[in-house]
């Protein structure tokens, strides 16, 4: 099962080969990058049918934790390795001249989502949520006119690395340990103070710039504005899901105190509010899916604040969700990246596009059937029974949001469906390919439709495992003694 | 040596200085208007991390972390800091030099290295890009928006809530 590491090996080297592969034949080089992602998912697939749901950890080089690199696999991890390919491999640039750098940056980006997802050590944390702003920032300067919104996304995240690297040095000052078990083991005597609290405020902003929380996220609008729409969609639907992967382990772990689970919740909340009156407000396609982006993933902030299983099943469902229809909807905005009011009568000559923007639109709001609408439900469940008027604030603030959802989504579903024929030239038509992969997303949309009960039963198992940090301390074994050094196996 | 109680440690004078590293470079991305100079103050800010980060693991009285044949009973400098610093140090070395590559495009296309130029630029180009009208309609007061021409009709059922 040690292959699961091929994962982040292959595509990182495969990134550097493609350049020089390219170079020798250009067919050769466009091939290499889909099919090594293809393998990423083969292997992905087979460690976790071998695995059969139990977790287990790989100390890589045989060095015992907390000394050296830990990888640990679980549900959780595979599912996120999983989508991490899947998403890749759907979102891939085939389309349009073979450019050997935007697929070594895609290579890159996968590389280092998939390290997110295994990593079980603060530091190998860092290091590849670095490797996936590094990626990011040259996938957005792609874009013709992107180099001013990927410099100003690259000054935020910069200053949001500094934040999280001052929350790292805080927390190895406090335990002596980066290793994520052994914090999870030492937290209770040494974290929860305000010093770890103070840790964990900075390691949230920093990483939250990733995620689109609410004070660090003004990158949003004008990165997904102006990034090309397939790098849009990789960044709204996977990079965002992978930092808010690594909040959970931290808060579930390390940071289990009252207080780091309310300030997610105030912030969770902000980002819910601004983001759906800010999506509300949007005049253009494009930014009303950054805004409605930053809302989304601020519910996904809020359950995760609900203590308990109950909160990573909630947070699970609607980032799973939101890494469905937004990519989706990305693809679909590809054309219709205009003013909205430009879109009036664009499903005549349309029709496929806006019945899946409809569909699209409908589970976003929270229509029953559709998933959305049971995301959202486990979602008001859980912060119904809380105790406490913080949540049950939240609670009202979620309702309102959806509302303002709903208002703006249908508004536009109304624009298109128009009758009268409109004054401006109707929108292009979108490529063949945007509309076969938004066809796809939305295939799977109804899938789960139909799958609901197992696809819930088997979520609710990875969250009851992600939630135990019992658990997770006892399948990494520690080294006896952690004071000496070469201390190797 | 004391100051309002505080007895005054190398120490403390070294903590001190990297939070202040990390103040400087904060107020300096904020505050300079000129892109090269953010840059700068993102590099201050970073120095002041890693500054930061040796110290947590520093002592004064230990030796450097490097095993030779004979063992010493010398306490040594916990090496995992040093060696997380020299990972972040190079993080930092690339991502400065991507910055300075985007700041060459950014002077090619917006002609300026000024953040609110390059801001309002971005901002037109945006809505141009998008087909609206830029000149402020969401943000300014009432009674300077121009009324709309008498036989216009509203083009949704939905615009007409604005």
């Amino acid at each position: 099962m040690n292959q699961i590491v091929l994962i982040v090996v292959l595509p990182l080297l495969a990134a550097f080969l493609v350049p020089i592969v390219a170079r020798m034949s250009a067919s050769l080089g466009a091939a290499l990058g889909p099919l090594v992602m293809g393998v990423c998912l083969w292997i992905t697939g087979t460690v976790a049918i071998e695995s059969a749901g139990n977790a287990f950890a790989i100390n890589i080089g045989g060095f015992m934790p907390p000394l050296g690199i830990t990888f640990f696999v679980d549900r959780l991890a595979l599912l996120f390795a999983f989508l991490t390919a899947l998403l890749v491999l759907v979102l891939w640039p085939f389309q349009g001249e073979h450019r050997p750098r935007e697929h070594a940056l895609t290579l890159i980006l996968a590389a280092a989502s998939g390290g997110l997802a295994l990593s079980g050590d603060l530091f190998n944390i860092y290091v590849f949520y670095e490797l996936v702003s590094v990626a990011s920032f040259g996938l957005v300067a792609t874009g013709r006119r992107s180099s001013a919104p990927a410099i100003r996304y690259l000054i935020l995240s910069g200053f949001g690395s500094v934040l999280a690297l001052v929350g790292i040095a805080l927390v190895y000052t406090q335990t002596g340990t980066l290793n994520l078990a052994h914090l999870s083991q030492l937290a209770p005597t040494h974290l929860i103070n305000p010093i770890g609290l103070a840790a964990f405020a900075l390691i949230l902003l920093g990483v939250g710039v990733k995620a689109e929380l609410f004070p660090v996220n003004t990158w949003v609008p004008e990165v997904y504005a102006t990034a090309p729409n397939r790098v849009s969609a990789l960044l709204a639907g996977l990079v965002s899901k992978l930092a808010a992967l690594v909040i959970l382990r931290l808060l579930v772990l390390v940071f289990a105190q009252e207080q780091a689970l309310l300030v997610m919740l105030l912030l969770g909340l902000l980002g819910v509010i601004t983001g759906e009156l800010a999506a509300w407000r949007a005049q253009d396609m494009n930014r009303m899916l950054a805004y409605s982006s930053i809302g989304q993933l601020g519910m996904v902030f809020v359950a995760f604040s609900i203590p308990g299983e109950t909160g990573v099943f909630a947070g699970l469902a609607i980032a799973l969700h939101h890494l469905v229809v937004k990519p989706a909807l990305f693809l679909l905005a590809a054309r219709w990246g205009g003013a909205l009011s430009g879109l009036a009568g664009a499903a005549g000559g349309n029709l496929p596009a806006a019945l899946l923007f409809t569909l699209f639109a409908l589970s976003l709001v929270g229509v029953p059937p559709l998933p959305g609408f049971w995301a959202k439900l486990l979602l008001v469940m859980g912060l119904a029974e809380q105790v406490g008027p913080l949540y049950h604030f939240a609670l009202a603030g979620i309702l309102i949001a959806t509302v303002v959802e709903a208002n703006y989504l249908f508004r536009i579903v109304s624009t298109l469906f128009h009758r009268d024929s409109p004054a401006s030239p109707a929108p292009q038509k979108h490529s063949g390919g945007d509309i076969a992969t938004a066809g796809l997303f939305g295939a799977s949309l109804i899938a789960a439709v139909l799958l609901l009960i197992p696809l819930s039963q088997s979520l609710k198992t990875i969250a009851q495992q992600t939630a135990d940090a019992a658990a997770y301390r006892a399948v990494v074994t520690l080294a006896p003694t952690t004071s000496t050094l070469g201390d190797t196996q | 040596m004391t100051l309002f109680g505080l007895e005054i440690t190398l120490d403390l004078i070294l903590y001190t200085g990297a939070f202040g590293l990390i103040v400087i470079g904060a107020a300096g991305i904020v505050l300079a208007h000129h892109l090269f100079r953010v840059i700068l103050a993102l590099a201050i800010a970073e120095a002041g991390a890693n500054l930061l980060l040796v110290l947590s693991g520093y002592r004064w009285d230990a030796i450097a972390p490097i095993l030779s044949g004979s063992e010493s009973a010398a306490p040594m400098v916990d090496p995992v800091p040093q060696a997380m610093v020299l990972t972040a140090i190079v993080i930092g070395v690339g991502v400065q030099a991507l910055a300075v590559g985007l700041a060459m495009q950014v002077k090619k296309t917006y002609g300026t290295l000024d953040m609110s130029a390059i801001r309002q630029r971005l901002e037109a180009d945006i809505a141009g890009t998008a087909g609206i009208a830029t000149t402020g309609s969401q943000d300014a007061p009432l009674g300077e928006r121009p009324l709309p021409p008498a036989d216009a009709v509203p083009v949704t059922p939905g615009s007409s809530a604005r």
